[in-house]
């Protein structure tokens, strides 16, 4: 018997011992090639190297660093800059901006940047749907010249900022002779710092400093994107040094990883909004949702503190406004209704509708991940709401399957985030009935209570002056049709936690659009 | 023999036209669709529909399938994916391989940690030797994967530093990820090594090998563990389907490229032509890991390769 235990401990465990050992020491090689790459971490698969391919934000991080717009956007004081723009000049009707490129940018294939570049990419993005809402208003694009673009448009809009910001300037000659694979192999379209060399769906992505970048090279030279999906994944890989930048750190792991980071991390204010909306044309129990005393009785029984504390560990900032006013300065502060969490008042509110017993008001509708801010807001909302008689049921589904159904008024309650808005304009996207997608609640319907013409028409109002003050008053009475219709209720603007490597210098930390040109080893 | 294995061949056929379907079918019945996911949210309806049209999603099902199929057996063509543009084989065949070195070494590994334990409990029933590996057995098959590899994150990763937590670009990576999927089937290898084993020691013919002499060992080994390999051989190769498919967990755990993660991520998107092409090579994988497992038979049980060679056929 000693003979056969003897046997079985060198067939069996002293190999296996032996190649995990082997494949432990093997691991030595991984930890020495990460002192000079910067190593990127990014929470989804980026699909394609042409950043046409989708408005993603996480994606377009990534596409900040290779491509540049005729527009840069401050993220950390707030407002535009001209990136590819030397000279902007806007006519006296608003309605033709005729842009001059500044000298000297090539693109990182060495070609100099001309006008017909900026035409070309401005054409190819309003040949895509995608970008409908950025480029809607531009009637024509046309060079004037090699330096100077001209911008015609259908109407006065203030925002077109954020539009210079958004579209990308691409070289022609480098998409036409790539053709149908742009976008699938590495390319040198870009103007920006950085160009690709190595591109894997699955896995990431390795970039390269363009050394005659016109602002001047880079310091940092070589930079890589990892896919990691996971959220502790991520942790542990940000603790162990295998990813030198983290952003978008989750809340319940901030201390942790603030920890980590030493004095390199930082807790920043995110330009972003989770919303309760009601479909006051529910069918459900007999419409009790086009009751308007029901909606305001559900919002007065909503605690934005619990949500604060249950989504985002108490770190975030309970929203009264749709875009925080740090980041959109043209977004109301004051001047409209506001539903501060008041259980007696919502148990009066509801009596007075005629359910002093408590009422059933459907399904509280929502996407993404159970264990995501947006599902543990619902799940919050849901007991708020059974404190006052209220019942509701929670539906967490897949992205795919819910955000059709929210488009197409199929739902009683939902919760939607919506984030990255950077100028007020954006609010046409939920109250404009000819806005596509994210119009969750219908404010134009045969059967509306609500003054739906009002609000188009200050959305319109709103784009059609550069004057702050002006375009404020127009935003501030349209949030307060929309606060007085009880139908959407900003609930909290959750915190964004960005940590990054002791030896590494980052500049001003910021929420979204961050610039590895800035950054440089210690 | 020869026969046997290419009718069990020809039998993927109605295999893959069945999953095609189902897959098919539950993709037509789901809400959304691709070129809204593909577009945006403030893409004009006008617009998503064109792009729906493009790429054929609005057609009636029973053509889009029959296209499909069509496509896929005659053109080896899968199609492109909706999301990457990229073609869906040179999108999914690396992953796929992805998994299954992972599933491989998973299976491996479990059968290397599983059996010898096995072998042991049975020789030694009722002693320590039994007792403790059974009760850890028991206690490893209640603990899921992912438990494991956050463990095993926590401690290699990040108290000792000895190996990487993500990617699968070297041998080390792939350390964590296959001991996270290969241990619960390892404790059920263990378990079903043992009770296989403590029925083949009862049998007659062990007393027999006893009685007439031959060493502990040979019993053990060739009288005993050979016949009682057979439903361990069974129980290997379901695990090794069930981790082809259900390596998942550790795909997105150590952020490893893999088919499963692919596919559950892009049922996001609603990108059919990769939720397809990846169940159907997942299908095939399973049905060929069968088809080894029952040739695993007739080279373990002479019986079985007996039955085979002489005609008799398994009908």
């Amino acid at each position: 018997m000693d003979r056969f235990r003897g046997k079985l401990v060198l067939r069996y465990v002293l190999p296996a011992v032996l190649v995990i050992l082997a494949l432990m020491f093997g691991s030595a090689a991984f930890a020495a090639d990460s002192n000079r790459v910067l190593k990127m971490r990014t929470s989804i698969t980026l699909p394609s190297l042409d950043w046409e391919q989708t408005t993603t934000t996480i994606n377009m991080k990534v596409w900040h660093q290779m491509f540049e717009g005729l527009y840069g956007m401050d993220e950390a004081h707030g407002g535009y800059y001209n990136e590819l723009a030397k000279e902007v000049k806007i006519s006296d009707d608003q309605l033709t901006y005729t842009i001059t490129l500044i000298d000297g940018v090539t693109f990182q294939n060495g070609d100099p940047l001309k006008a017909s570049d900026v035409v070309f990419s401005y054409n190819r993005a309003r040949r895509n749907s995608r970008f409908n809402y950025l480029t809607s208003m531009i009637e024509d694009v046309k060079a004037v010249g090699d330096n100077t673009v001209e911008f015609k448009l259908n109407t006065p809009y203030s925002p077109i900022a954020h539009t210079f910001f958004c579209i990308k300037i691409a070289s022609e000659r480098e998409i036409a002779e790539q053709g149908d694979r742009y976008g699938t192999v590495p390319h040198k379209a870009g103007t920006g710092p950085y160009y690709v060399t190595e591109y894997n769906v699955a896995t990431g992505l390795k970039m390269k400093a363009y050394e005659g970048y016109w602002r001047g090279a880079p310091a940092v030279k070589d930079v890589e994107y990892v896919v990691i999906g996971d959220e502790a994944a991520a942790v542990i890989a940000f603790q162990n040094h295998e990813i030198d930048y983290f952003e978008d750190v989750p809340m319940t792991d901030w201390d942790f990883v603030a920890g980590a980071a030493g004095g390199h991390s930082k807790l920043l204010k995110g330009n972003n909004i989770i919303t309760f909306n009601i479909n006051y044309l529910s069918p459900t129990n007999n419409k009790v949702l086009g009751n308007q005393k029901v909606r305001e009785a559900i919002f007065y029984a909503i605690n934005k503190a619990d949500i604060n504390m249950a989504a985002c560990d108490g770190r975030g900032v309970e929203a009264y406004q749709y875009m925080p006013d740090d980041y959109v300065p043209t977004s109301p502060k004051e001047g409209f209704k506001i539903y501060d969490y008041n259980p007696e008042k919502a148990k009066e509110l509801l009596a007075e509708a005629g359910y002093p017993d408590g009422v059933d008001v459907g399904t509280i509708l929502t996407y993404g991940d159970v264990t995501a801010i947006k599902a543990v807001t619902a799940q919050v909302i849901q007991a708020n709401l059974a404190e006052v008689g209220i019942t509701a049921q929670v539906s967490v589904m897949e992205t795919a399957v819910v955000t059709p159904r929210l488009y197409a008024q199929d739902y009683d309650l939902c919760i939607f985030s919506d984030y990255g808005n950077f100028d007020y304009n954006n609010i046409r996207q939920q109250v404009h009935s000819e806005s596509t997608g994210m119009y969750v609640v219908r404010y134009r319907d045969d059967n509306s209570p609500f003054d739906w013409k009002r609000i188009e028409e200050l959305v319109d109002l709103g784009v059609g002056t550069a004057d702050v003050q002006k375009r404020l008053g127009h935003y501030t009475e349209l949030w307060k049709i929309i606060s007085d219709t009880a139908t959407i209720l900003p609930c909290v603007h959750y915190a964004v936690g960005v940590a990054w490597s002791n030896d590494l210098d980052i500049g001003d930390a910021v929420p979204t659009y961050y610039k590895i040109r800035n950054f440089k080893w210690l | 023999m020869y026969r046997y294995v290419v009718k069990r061949l020809l039998f993927l056929i109605p295999t893959i036209l069945g999953v095609t379907f189902i897959i098919y079918l539950v993709m037509n019945i789901t809400p959304g669709d691709p070129a809204r996911a593909l577009l945006g949210v403030s893409a004009p309806q006008a617009d998503v529909d064109a792009l729906n049209h493009e790429l054929g999603y609005d057609r009636p099902f029973l053509e889009k399938y029959v296209n499909y199929v069509t496509k896929m057996f005659f053109e080896q063509d899968f199609g492109k994916s909706y999301f990457t543009k990229q073609s869906v084989f040179d999108e999914i065949w690396p992953r796929y391989i992805v998994t299954i070195k992972l599933a491989l070494i998973g299976i491996v590994l479990s059968a290397l940690i599983g059996i010898p334990p096995g072998i042991l409990t049975a020789v030694k029933q009722y002693s320590l030797w039994d007792t403790i590996p059974s009760i850890t057995a028991f206690f490893i098959a209640a603990i899921p994967a992912f438990v494991f590899g956050m463990l095993m994150l926590f401690f290699f990763s990040l108290r000792l530093n000895w190996l990487p937590s993500y990617g699968a670009t070297s041998f080390a990576h792939y350390v964590m990820p296959t001991l996270t999927i290969s241990i619960p089937p390892a404790a059920q290898i263990m378990r079903f090594t043992k009770s296989s084993m403590l029925e083949a020691i009862r049998q007659d013919y062990v007393r027999t090998a006893r009685a007439k002499g031959a060493p502990e060992r040979v019993v053990i080994w060739k009288h005993a563990l050979m016949n009682a390999l057979l439903p361990v051989i069974t129980q290997i190769g379901l695990s090794l389907g069930v981790l082809i498919c259900g390596a998942v967990v550790a795909e997105k755990l150590f952020s490893i490229p893999g088919i499963g993660s692919l596919i559950i991520d892009r049922i996001l998107y609603k990108d059919e032509p990769i939720i397809i092409a990846g169940t159907i090579l997942i299908s095939i994988c399973f049905t060929v890991v069968m088809l080894l497992v029952d040739l695993a038979y007739a080279f373990i049980d002479p019986r079985i390769k007996a039955k085979y060679t002489t005609g008799g056929g398994r009908e």
